[in-house]
């Protein structure tokens, strides 16, 4: 039988990096974490929540109408008729957008907008192509800005999410390479024990196995957020300053100075163009610039199957002739990773059972970022220095999330849509009052987690009750179950009084404490 | 590429072989001593679920849900074998790793935020953006791919940079770096 010193040589020798290295990099991991914790958290918490925009859209107006089957040339061409006349009617006549039924949402979006005046309006269509309803999903509104600029200033915001994607992503890279036993581990979960061995456990086999899906969105969430300060640069060495050059060649060709009047372009035609080409390509977005303009642009979007883009875009002058493709699709590997950027960073290249494993992940994600800081604060408290202040506070920046995004919806529910920010903003002030008044962990938690759990399950009959048969529309079914799920989990973690022994295991190499 | 009932027959034998190599992967690591044809099976079943995916939906979308089912199949795997333990625990033989000890105080701090922050950025903004001015690509590629190496090298120079104990050696190196990649990028404009 081998001695221990043999054994424990061979058990370092086995090990992928050496101590030092590993101690390094987890130091670097550490700070990096902490520095960041609340912005991933809060960042990768509303992601999670986007994936599902669409279906929450629906959660909020039940009512308006979906549009189940492809839509024909002949109605997308009726659309673009009825939302240009509706626009003459709102003074808002510029651009026209049209985001057609697909996998990821069976709606027809009508949306138009004059830039320079401030006017616009967003319209759901029905099958027949008339604007029946206005879209109304002030809090799904609230969530998409919450994740893209975090209500902060566009550009700052932006960035700001984008540094904390480089962030996430750096932890990620840091996360990986102070993993000294990365194979040998990728199996063991110990629950029940120590505090710290099970959240290592959990924050460590959740990082590894979602690997993936983890560098996917933090890198595409990355450089949508820095796209803006990239391009700005890259304007400044070779566009003279003119950010608006560099994302043409991105974005395909701008509408044209000429404002004298023209007809409206033959959409249906373009259409079927296209479908000549590709039989199997179906519509999937318009975007018309300087509508009825000589000018005017229009970028047509269809999809063929067996890409991660939304669309290849088509792109028709005023008269209906093609200028060219963006080659989405087929065309070079930049042009590829261009359009699979958005669909790659949200979930919506594979309809419901994408979106609901993207779902899932993107919770992994979260429950990753809780977890790193609940191992640092317990290996704090191991090593004799506990910080009970920062433990409640942490408590309460995490859990305030889901009491604050449920008040804030009910806000929204109950027709106060200028109220969803401020209740959003005051329910995580009140968490960390709370925090600072209470101390502890424990306590501050199961101070949010209770009244969390009620105000899901006030959400959901204030839901049923405002919409009554409506609120059984599929989406809107899938989101109240949901949170039903979601009031369950937060009433065991509210009720959890587990009490837990000073964690006599490690932060890494689990498999060799307590075996 | 499949139509939607092949896709769905194609998705599950790509199920059915991630799952696979995924259970002999867990005997392999879980087990004692050396287990090279269990690991060996393991990543060829996981190659299989790969290859049966893009053959359902093609080799875009099929690795891309590929990608996404190991996931959730590993993870499954790694809840069934969950071990329950008692709530006191006996010490563990070999104490854990622990993050390196560092000297601490606030400017030190200072220094390695603005060293993996806005130094890392702008050298990697400054590679990024050398590299889609002149790579003889088409320009939409080397643009796009020069930005997605941005948050690449920025994330690379933020780990390096806060785990390297070393603030002069990060400093110079980022300096040096950001100075080459805006000269490549900025010269050619100011001289011509």
């Amino acid at each position: 039988m081998a001695s221990l010193p043999q054994t424990e040589a061979r058990r370092r020798k086995r090990q992928i990096f050496k101590p030092h290295f590993v101690r390094a990099m987890l130091a670097g991991h550490s700070a990096l974490g902490l520095a960041f914790a609340w912005l991933i958290y809060v960042v990768c918490l509303t992601g999670t929540l986007s994936v599902f925009l669409f279906d929450l859209q629906r959660w909020e107006q039940p009512h308006a109408p979906i549009v189940d089957r492809a839509p024909s040339p002949e109605l997308i061409d009726r659309v673009v008729r009825t939302a240009y006349a509706k626009a003459l009617a709102e003074d808002a006549v510029d651009d026209i957008s049209i985001r057609g039924p697909d996998a990821v949402s069976p709606r027809l979006l009508v949306s138009f907008d004059d830039h320079e005046k401030g006017t616009g309006g967003n319209w759901l269509a029905d099958r027949e192509g008339n604007l029946v309803v206005r879209l109304d999903a002030p809090w799904t509104a609230f969530l998409a800005k919450l994740h893209i600029n975090l209500h902060l200033p566009r550009t700052w915001g932006m960035f700001l999410v984008g540094l904390t994607g480089v962030a996430l992503l750096s932890s990620l890279v840091s996360g990986l390479l102070s993993h000294p036993r990365i194979f040998k581990d990728a199996f063991a979960l110990r629950w029940g024990g120590a505090k710290r061995l099970e959240q290592a456990d959990l924050h460590n086999r959740l990082g590894v196995w979602g690997l993936p899906f983890h560098i996917a969105v933090s890198l595409t969430g990355a450089l949508l957020g820095l796209a803006t300060l990239i391009v700005g640069v890259l304007a400044l060495a070779a566009y003279d300053g003119d950010s608006g050059k560099a994302f043409a060649l991105l974005l395909g060709p701008r509408a044209g100075a000429d404002a004298a009047p023209a007809p409206l372009p033959d959409v249906a035609a373009m259409i079927r163009r296209v479908q000549a080409q590709h039989p199997e390509a179906r519509f999937a977005r318009l975007r018309m610039e300087h509508a009825a303009t000589a000018g005017q642009i229009v970028h047509l979007e269809m999809r063929r199957p067996g890409h991660l883009a939304l669309g290849n875009a088509y792109y028709f002058d005023g008269q209906g002739r093609l200028l060219g493709d963006g080659g989405y699709e087929t065309g070079s590997i930049g042009r590829q990773i261009l359009a699979a950027l958005a669909p790659l960073h949200f979930g919506w290249f594979g309809g419901s059972p994408v979106k609901i494993v993207y779902g899932l992940l993107g919770l992994a994600l979260t429950v990753i970022t809780h977890s790193g800081v609940v191992i640092w604060l317990a290996r704090r408290r191991d090593a004799g220095r506990p910080a009970p202040l920062w433990e409640s506070l942490w408590a309460a920046g995490a859990w305030s999330q889901p009491l604050a995004l449920i008040l804030s919806a009910a806000v929204s529910l109950a027709g106060y849509p200028a109220a969803i920010l401020p209740a959003y903003a005051a329910t995580l002030l009140v968490s960390l009052i709370l925090a600072t008044a209470v101390r502890s962990g424990p306590a501050t938690t199961r101070a949010l987690c209770a009244p969390a759990a009620l105000a899901a399950l006030g959400l959901v009959a204030a839901h049923v009750g405002q919409w009554r048969a409506h609120a059984f529309d599929a989406s809107a079914l899938a989101i109240n179950a949901a949170l039903l799920a979601c009031a369950a989990a937060l009433l065991l973690r509210a009720g959890s009084r587990r009490p837990r022994p000073a964690a006599q295991a490690g932060f890494l190499p689990q498999a060799q404490a307590g075996d | 590429m499949a139509d939607g009932g092949n896709g769905a027959a194609w998705t599950a034998m790509s199920l059915a072989m991630l799952g696979l190599g995924v259970a002999m992967l867990r005997l392999s690591w879980l087990g004692r001593g050396r287990r090279a044809l269990l690991r060996l099976g393991g990543w060829a079943g996981i190659a299989a679920g790969f290859l049966a995916m893009a053959q359902g939906w093609g080799g875009e979308v099929g690795v891309a849900y590929a990608c996404l089912a190991l996931s959730p199949v590993a993870l499954l795997a790694v809840a069934a074998g969950a071990e329950r333990r008692a709530q006191s625990v006996r010490a563990p033989r070999q104490p854990a790793l622990d993050p390196e000890e560092r000297p601490s105080s606030w400017t030190r701090s200072t220094a390695k935020a603005l060293l993996s922050i806005p130094l890392a950025g702008i050298a990697a903004i400054g590679i990024g953006v050398a590299f889609a001015l002149h790579m003889p690509m088409e320009p939409v590629d080397r643009i796009v791919i020069g930005g997605l190496l941005v948050p690449v090298l920025w994330g690379g120079g933020m780990a390096w940079t806060l785990s390297d104990a070393r603030l002069l050696r990060a400093t110079l190196v980022l300096t040096g770096v950001s100075l080459a990649a805006y000269a490549s990028a900025f010269l050619p404009k100011v001289l011509g």
